[in-house]
């Protein structure tokens, strides 16, 4: 039953979910500019890595550790072998990421096989909010989602780690003016923008089921929801992006079907883009 | 430099445009043999080719705008999967006495419209051409889902059969298309026009403004061009040459389905281009050809490892072979050029 | 002589900072004129509103007798006015020739007359034999002359240089001097140049209009605003 207020709930969890899948992305494209195309793949292995885990008996906490770090490796590891070269190359990085979606995807094949898994739901169940159901375990995701948006902007505003990386993303001559290490930065950003990718993958595993593409369900959503949100906007945008995005999704799937509704969304992005380029939260 | 770089580097270039005159002789070559070839090969082959041929023609409309436009689309399959189910439409509804003729022409200004329309959306403002991947990306996705969903026009997950085109000639007669090698003789000359027809386009002053938009396209605005109608034009033409491949992709494969136009087959045009050679028609023809051919044979033997042999030498041209196969080619015949100019 | 170009109150502002400030600048028909000044004077921003690559803050610009003060770099560069980079702009994988093919693209002309204008720009800028060279390779000089070339080819009437014998040999810098004096006395082509080589501007024997802090200074023959008390205080350092 859709109450006004249950629509509500939906579009806040959707909100979040969207700002969780999407955070990894905003970090790497929002402070050192760079397309991951391999976004998706990074949120699919973790979920294989999530599933594969939790399936081996590791309690669910610790698999999705596990997961975030073993994506924040291969990100790392990408970055160190290809990516670093081609910093001064949008188009060559967004390939070279679109590249490694290929081969991710086809290794995650091999390895893990094409059925669809499904991770268990750590956190059955509802909470009775008298006027509206709160599903347990998306609520948890949401205020996870909001812990580290919270925390990535304790991170960038108030230390000094964060405030050079802001400047590092304005400026690199500035930066390096600094004393920063640029391309020590440029790896510990896309670490950490891997690290949380794989995280987004696992939290997400036990919502969906688990197949070699389920991270491109998110990809584009995610690009639009940085876009829409304002590049270099990496808290506010992203949050207003997601709820843009997702939120206005849940909203018209009430008047018209998922796919009309999602086409209306994209269309709607594909309008900000135009209209206003750098983003809804436009950077002053 | 040194001065032997800056002379070796001039060499380059004269005999780059001799490339180009034995570009168009190997394109003869190739078009004849295929000609010939249903006199010594029959079966499978011939069934299969104009399928890979129109690949190769969807290849080519990506090649002319990221080899020498410097745009890269996402989602050249999305105009492939409309003109076939233009041609579907056509074919189902009866429209008009030829329902053949109204599907290519429907595919071809439906493919045209709508990368105008986007293309004027988004040029027109300077939308980054890393947005436009993503733009056309979505449309992919876009495609993909509606015709999903408009199951009842579209026949949903499940597609919708295409018959085999028949065309009318005159007023007596039509000819029937249905038997493979018909079919064959009416793509192949297809694809070599439009093949010949693009290759005229980038030698006319329109195609070496294009040009002039890759290299450096502020100075050109600065020398009074309006480079986003170029642009938007060089995406039309993009588009209608992908719906009109659609198209006579669907009849030939007699069945249309979402998948045609999806994020996955849009992306893989972008590897056949990248491997056989973005500067290159031919290259991006062959590519399409090659690979596509290579992935029937080895999909079956080894699935799962082609598939990510294909990404890692994607990756690898990238990296290292910008010109894929048409530019190491063009590479090797110079050094060996070179040599002979030398001793 | 005839007025070409008027600019009238123009102003520039960035984020408070002024960058020019209410200039009032006329250039006639077939004139060539300087442009000096100390680094920060505001020379680039003139030429780039002039050229419609910045849109003043106010103030208005007449070109021909049009005001052209809102209008796009596109129909200002139709009209005539070309613009030569600081760094020189050209189209690196191409040879001269076809740069200038493309250049001369941009106005329509007939097939024959285009070839006619091709060998004319490159026997002016002294190009012929380097025609078929990838347009990377040329030395820096040489690049600056192509850019000048194109505008050529281009049929621009109003031509903006943004130092152009920047990083060119002495030689070089001599035969850039007479190329824009011969365009400006045989073609009728109005030049404006801005320059920090004191010496070239005096082989050009051309106007000066001294800018500093975003105003004109001064205008004059180069002897009369060296003679300048504020000129001198200004190159000097004096305060």
């Amino acid at each position: 039953m859709s109450t006004p207020v249950s629509v509500l709930v939906d579009a806040t969890l959707i909100t979040f979910v969207f700002a969780l899948a999407a955070l990894g992305l905003a970090v790497i494209f929002g402070l050192i500019g760079v397309i991951n195309m391999g976004h998706g793949a990074m949120l699919t292995l973790g979920a294989y890595f999530t599933w594969f885990a939790t399936t081996s008996g590791v309690p669910f906490v610790l698999a999705i550790v596990l997961a975030a770090g073993g994506v924040c490796v291969i990100g790392v590891l990408l970055e160190h072998l290809v990516i670093r070269y081609f910093y001064d190359r949008p188009f060559e990085t967004l390939l070279l990421t679109w590249g490694f979606f290929l081969v991710a995807t086809e290794v995650i094949k091999i390895v893990f096989g094409t059925d669809l898994r499904t991770v268990e739901n750590p956190l059955p169940g509802a909470i009775d909010a008298g006027v509206f159901v709160l599903p347990a375990y998306e609520s948890m995701v949401a205020v996870i989602s909001f812990a580290l948006l919270a925390a990535l902007g304790l991170i960038l505003f108030n230390t000094t780690v964060g405030i050079k990386v802001r400047a590092l993303a304005q400026n690199a001559e500035v930066a390096s003016l600094l004393g920063l290490n640029i391309g020590l930065t440029y790896k510990w950003v896309f670490g950490v923008g891997s690290f949380l990718a794989g995280l987004a993958g696992a939290l997400i595993s036990p919502m969906l089921s688990v197949d070699p593409y389920i991270g491109n369900i998110f990809l584009v959503r995610s690009f639009f929801v940085v876009i829409v949100g304002g590049i270099g906007q990496v808290l506010g945008g992203t949050l207003i992006g997601s709820f843009l995005i997702g939120g206005s999704e849940t909203l018209f799937a009430l008047f018209a079907g998922q796919v009309v509704s999602q086409t209306i969304v994209f269309a709607l992005a594909i309008m900000v883009l135009r209209f206003r380029p750098s983003g809804v939260l436009r950077a002053r | 430099m040194t001065e032997g770089g800056i002379k070796r580097r001039g060499v380059v270039t004269s005999l780059g445009q001799g490339f180009l005159r034995s570009e168009t002789t190997v394109a003869i070559v190739l078009f004849a043999l295929l000609a010939g070839l249903p006199v010594v090969v029959s079966g499978y082959t011939i069934y299969i080719l104009p399928q890979y041929l129109l690949y190769g023609m969807l290849a080519m409309s990506l090649g002319l705008l990221w080899g020498f436009v410097g745009i890269l689309s996402f989602g050249q399959a999305a105009f492939f999967a409309l003109g076939a189910y233009a041609m579907g439409l056509s074919e189902t509804w009866g429209l008009g006495p030829n329902p053949a003729y109204v599907g290519l022409m429907a595919s071809l200004v439906t493919g045209a419209v709508l990368a105008a329309a986007i293309g004027y959306f988004l040029f027109s403002v300077d939308v980054r051409h890393v947005y436009f991947v993503l733009v056309t990306l979505a449309l992919s996705i876009m495609v993909e889902q509606i015709t999903v969903s408009q199951s009842q026009v579209t026949g949903g997950y499940n597609g919708m059969y295409v018959p085999r085109m028949s065309l009318l000639t005159g007023a007596s007669g039509a000819l029937s298309l249905s038997k493979d090698a018909a079919i064959y003789y009416f793509i192949l000359p297809v694809v070599a026009t439009v093949y010949s027809l693009l290759r005229w386009v980038l030698a006319r002053p329109f195609g070496k403004v294009l040009v002039g938009i890759r290299e450096n396209e502020d100075r050109l605005i600065a020398l009074g061009f309006r480079t986003p109608l170029y642009k938007t034009a060089a995406f039309a033409v993009s588009g209608a040459v992908a719906g009109l491949a659609g198209a006579l992709y669907g009849t030939h494969a007699n069945f249309v389905s979402p998948s045609l136009g999806g994020v996955l087959f849009s992306t893989q045009v972008v590897v056949w281009v990248a491997i056989g050679g973005r500067e290159s028609l031919l290259g991006a023809l062959l590519g399409a050809v090659a690979v596509s051919a290579l992935s029937t044979y080895l999909s079956a033997l080894i699935p799962n490892y082609w598939q990510l042999a294909l990404g890692i030498v994607f990756i690898a041209v990238i990296i290292a072979f910008k010109g894929g196969v048409a530019g190491a080619v063009m590479r090797v015949a110079e050094r060996s050029a070179g040599r002979k100019e030398h001793g | 002589m005839g007025e070409l170009l008027r600019t009238d109150g123009l102003t520039k502002r960035f984020r408070g900072i002024v960058a020019n400030d209410c200039i009032d600048f006329t250039i006639g028909l077939g004139e060539v004129r300087c442009i000096i000044g100390p680094n920060g004077a505001g020379k680039t921003t003139l030429i780039s509103m002039i050229s419609g690559h910045l849109s003043p803050s106010a103030g208005r610009i007449w070109f021909k007798n049009q005001e052209i003060t809102t209008r796009s770099v596109v129909r200002r560069a139709k009209m005539g006015i070309a613009r030569k980079f600081q760094t020189p702009s050209v189209f690196d994988r191409l040879t001269v020739h076809q740069n200038l093919e493309l250049a001369s693209f941009g106005k329509p002309m007939e097939v024959a007359e285009r070839a006619v204008r091709l060998e004319e720009v490159l026997a002016i800028t002294r190009l012929c034999e380097m025609r078929r060279t990838v347009a990377s390779t040329l030395s820096h000089g040489q690049r600056q002359w192509l850019e000048i070339a194109m505008l050529l080819a281009n049929r621009a009437e109003l031509l903006l240089l943004d130092e152009p014998t920047a990083g060119m040999t002495a030689e070089e810098t001599r035969a850039t001097g007479n190329l824009i004096r011969m365009l400006a006395s045989r073609h009728n082509l109005t030049v404006l140049i801005i320059e920090h080589d004191i010496n070239f501007v005096r082989d050009l024997r051309a106007p000066v209009t001294v800018l500093h802090l975003g105003r004109v200074l001064t205008s004059g023959s180069l002897d009369e605003v060296a003679a300048n008390e504020q000129v001198r205080d200004v190159y000097l350092g004096r305060e």
